[in-house]
């Protein structure tokens, strides 16, 4: 950050020296402060999962999502600010809906990160807007099966097997890592997606915080939906123990 | 002129990913006078400080219906937010028209918070300067949520806006537990209990400066309300009832927190 | 559209003036300079591959409706296998006759509502009286608009305990009762429904209603050349929506053998 005040940075327009564009740059800053967003694609299906920071205790639980849904077999987690997430996933609803209307067929996830990549790159041109200060995974299972793509505030794009974004993604992608995505059913990933939630919050434990998680598996018949409060509760409980298990 | 090299244009992020100019616009919702919302099972309330010029000036409006089952208080310019609450009543009214349906509370709230947005990330724009307490019923009861110039809302049980909305934040969170089995007076009289935490020192509230909003069955003095309980703002003398129901303060209380403490509002979730 | 008055009501391109009416400089031409909108803006004038009645009724639990799977060209049985019951999420089914394509668009439009709806996953759903309301809006809107969706629609459902069944067309009229028939069957069958189901509405089993919608559906296809024996049945209720599978109508020919113009001809 040593070209902070040389007054290349203060746009999206502006290149600096050596050819950075600092205004993205600090885009992702917005992202990196935010509550870890993770998405898990296994053999049968997608789990999305995050740590919703909580700001007040007189919020009401279960409200105020952050996984959305963008059509009936895609689901979206944002990290970053909340306003430029629900954008994002608000055009991501039109896009898919023009997709429908146009192919009469639901959109495949590809050609929706691709759309969407557009979109948020357009943000990234002109002095006139700023870049969008959130990273969106994106799961689904379409016609190709699950597919995960994570789109960042440059426009850029990128299909994963486990995709982590917000403040404790270095963790998280170390703990997905180890998983054997492939092999895990969407039912063993919920699990495994709570215990993750859980352990990355652990860095900033003095922060209330609440555990969202979505999937589209086998059971939801192809929908992305939440996951059903049984399976939610029995993730929480067994990544509270874990983690009472690991401080021995 | 400036505080910072990153603050004078709402299509700048700061080197640490922060937006001054929304920042800013959360301030002047602070210049605004307190409004407090809170609800039971069965009510959703508001309350509201009104400010008046001079003596020979009225007191400021603070609440809006938006429709039978929606209403709002805000804190800030109240030019932004007649702009705003104009757009909520097209919504209401469209949905109406087109589905037959009250429009729900949520979405109408995602609704202006996703019109603030574009505000806070195109030149030219400023971020709008005016933070709304929603209260709305819908099939799943009684709903309060808060709008914010960053773009965010947020349900919640009780919650304060305004200048010192800090103190009856506190009062707040210290009662908000017992809110959801109170009935329609116990419900105003916490909220009042709330919003006189925000009063500066020798002021007291009175049927002049004080403004109510109520969504939920009548209470029993309450005439011409329809049996569902649409929304109504009760002004002047009909708060004169719920006024006296207050318990005075007791005098040993330390005095309220400097406002200065209001630095709870963030941009991040 | 030809704006000469005096040319109405006459074969076009008449090179000659019968009547001698008016000056020579003013009679019609055949080759009149064409502007963009010489035609006028031309609209939806009539149908083209077409679907008959909808019945539906009310019954204890919930509501049914019928419809044949013949998409007509004319008078040509042209498609036979058209599904002209259409679910719209979980407590609604519409049916259609009158324009396939147009009601094809109508099922696109729908889909995006129920899409829109379902990612919106607040708790909050699309019931048969908001589909209702807003297929009207759709419709009077195109016929204000002189574009009119060629169709005569039955919205059925049953959401939050209460049975719901309407009619909508394309001039926007809206009517509902407790039971209902589109194109011929509202002159042949719509009797037969109403004496069979009012003031029975809640008394009414799903095995009884399936009956009477059977009956109807068949003396339709003894009696309107436009439809088929194969038909669907949807039944919506507190379990959802179910629309059965193509079924075919028992009939009997053989009182026709002897008619002329129908069997083998001996004369």
């Amino acid at each position: 950050m040593t070209s902070i005040g040389t007054g290349y940075d203060l746009s999206a327009s502006t290149y600096s020296p050596d050819g950075r564009i600092f205004q993205v740059e600090y885009a992702n800053k917005a992202v990196e402060n935010s509550g870890t967003a993770i998405g898990l694609k296994v053999k049968d299906g997608i789990v999305l999962a995050v740590e919703k920071l909580v700001h007040s205790k007189l919020l009401v639980p279960g409200a105020n999502r952050r996984i959305q849904t963008i059509d009936r077999h895609i689901g979206l987690a944002a990290a970053g600010l909340p306003a430029d997430g629900r954008t994002v996933a608000n055009r991501a609803r039109d896009e898919a809906a023009n997709f429908r209307e146009t192919y009469r067929s639901p959109p495949t996830l590809k050609a929706l990160a691709d759309r969407l990549g557009q979109f948020v790159q357009v943000y990234t041109l002109y002095s006139s807007v700023r870049p969008f200060g959130t990273s969106t995974i994106l799961g689904a299972v379409d016609k190709d099966g699950p597919s995960l793509y994570v789109i960042e505030p440059s426009g850029v794009f990128y299909g994963y097997h486990g995709a982590a974004v917000g403040k404790g993604r270095q963790l998280a992608k170390t703990e997905l890592e180890k998983l054997k995505l492939s092999e895990l059913t969407a039912r063993e990933a919920v699990i495994e997606a709570a215990r993750i939630i859980y352990l990355v919050h652990e860095d900033a434990k003095e922060k209330e915080f609440e555990l969202e998680m979505s999937w589209i598996s086998p059971e939801t018949d192809g929908l992305h939906l939440a996951v059903p409060q049984d399976l939610f509760d029995e993730a929480e409980t067994k990544a509270k123990e874990e983690l009472a298990s690991g401080f021995e | 002129m400036f505080r910072n090299t990153y603050d004078s244009d709402n299509t700048v992020f700061s080197p640490q990913g922060r937006l001054h100019q929304v920042e800013y616009a959360l301030e002047a919702v602070k210049q605004g006078s307190a409004a407090v919302g809170l609800r039971s099972k069965t009510h959703a309330i508001l309350l509201a400080l009104k400010r008046s010029t001079g003596e020979l000036a009225s007191y400021q409006q603070k609440m809006f219906r938006i429709d039978d089952h929606v209403g709002i208080a805000i804190a800030g310019l109240t030019s932004d937010a007649r702009v705003l609450s104009n757009f909520m009543r097209q919504q209401a009214m469209s949905s109406r028209m087109i589905f037959n349906r009250p429009v729900p509370v949520n979405r109408l709230v995602s609704a202006i918070a996703d019109k603030a947005q574009v505000n806070t990330q195109e030149y030219g724009r400023r971020p709008y300067g005016v933070g709304f307490l929603v209260i709305g019923q819908d099939q799943s009861g009684p709903h309060l949520y808060e709008f914010s110039p960053a773009g965010n809302s947020y349900e919640y049980y009780a919650m304060s806006i305004g200048a010192r909305s800090q103190s009856a934040k506190t009062y707040l969170e210290k009662h908000y537990k017992t809110f959801d089995d109170c009935s329609l007076e116990d419900l105003v009289r916490h909220g009042l209990h709330a919003l006189r935490e925000t009063l500066q020192q020798d002021k007291e509230l009175n049927i002049n400066n004080t403004s109510i909003g109520i969504l939920g069955p009548a209470a029993p003095h309450e005439k011409g309300v329809s049996g569902a309980g649409s929304f109504r703002i009760l002004d002047g003398e009909k708060v004169e009832v719920f006024l006296q129901s207050m318990v005075p303060k007791e005098p040993t209380e330390a005095p309220a927190a400097p406002a200065a403490t209001d630095d709870d509002v963030q941009m991040e979730g | 559209m030809d704006h000469f008055p005096t040319n109405w009501g006459r074969p076009r391109n008449d090179t000659w003036d019968p009547y001698a009416t008016y000056p020579i400089h003013q009679r019609p031409q055949n080759h009149q300079p064409k502007d963009r909108f010489a035609e006028g803006v031309q609209h939806t004038q009539q149908p083209i591959v077409t679907g008959t009645s909808v019945l539906a009724i009310k019954f204890k639990d919930g509501v049914m409706m019928a419809a044949d799977n013949l998409a007509s060209y004319g008078s040509l049985a042209r498609f036979r296998d058209i599904q002209r019951l259409h679910p719209v999420g979980k407590y609604t089914v519409l049916g259609a006759g009158g324009d396939m394509s147009d009601f094809q668009y109508i099922q696109s439009i729908l889909d995006e509502l129920i899409v829109d709806e379902l990612a919106a996953a607040d708790g909050h759903t699309l019931g048969p009286k908001e589909i209702h309301n807003y297929l009207a809006e759709v419709m009077y809107s195109r016929r204000s608009n002189m574009n009119p969706l060629w169709n005569s629609l039955l919205v059925g459902g049953y959401k939050d305990g209460k049975s719901f069944l309407a009619y909508v067309d394309l001039l926007g009229t809206t009517y509902t009762a407790s039971t209902l028939a589109t194109g011929y069957g509202a002159y042949i069958a719509q009797p037969l429904l109403r004496r069979a189901v009012e003031g029975r509405e809640n008394e009414l089993t799903a095995d009884e209603a399936r009956k009477i919608l059977e009956d109807s559906m068949r003396v339709l296809f003894y009696r309107d050349a436009r439809s088929l024996d194969q038909y669907q049945i949807a039944t919506i209720t507190a379990d959802g929506v179910h629309i059965t599978e193509s079924r075919k109508l028992e009939t009997a020919w053989s009182f026709a053998e002897g008619i002329r113009g129908y069997g083998a001809q001996t004369q």
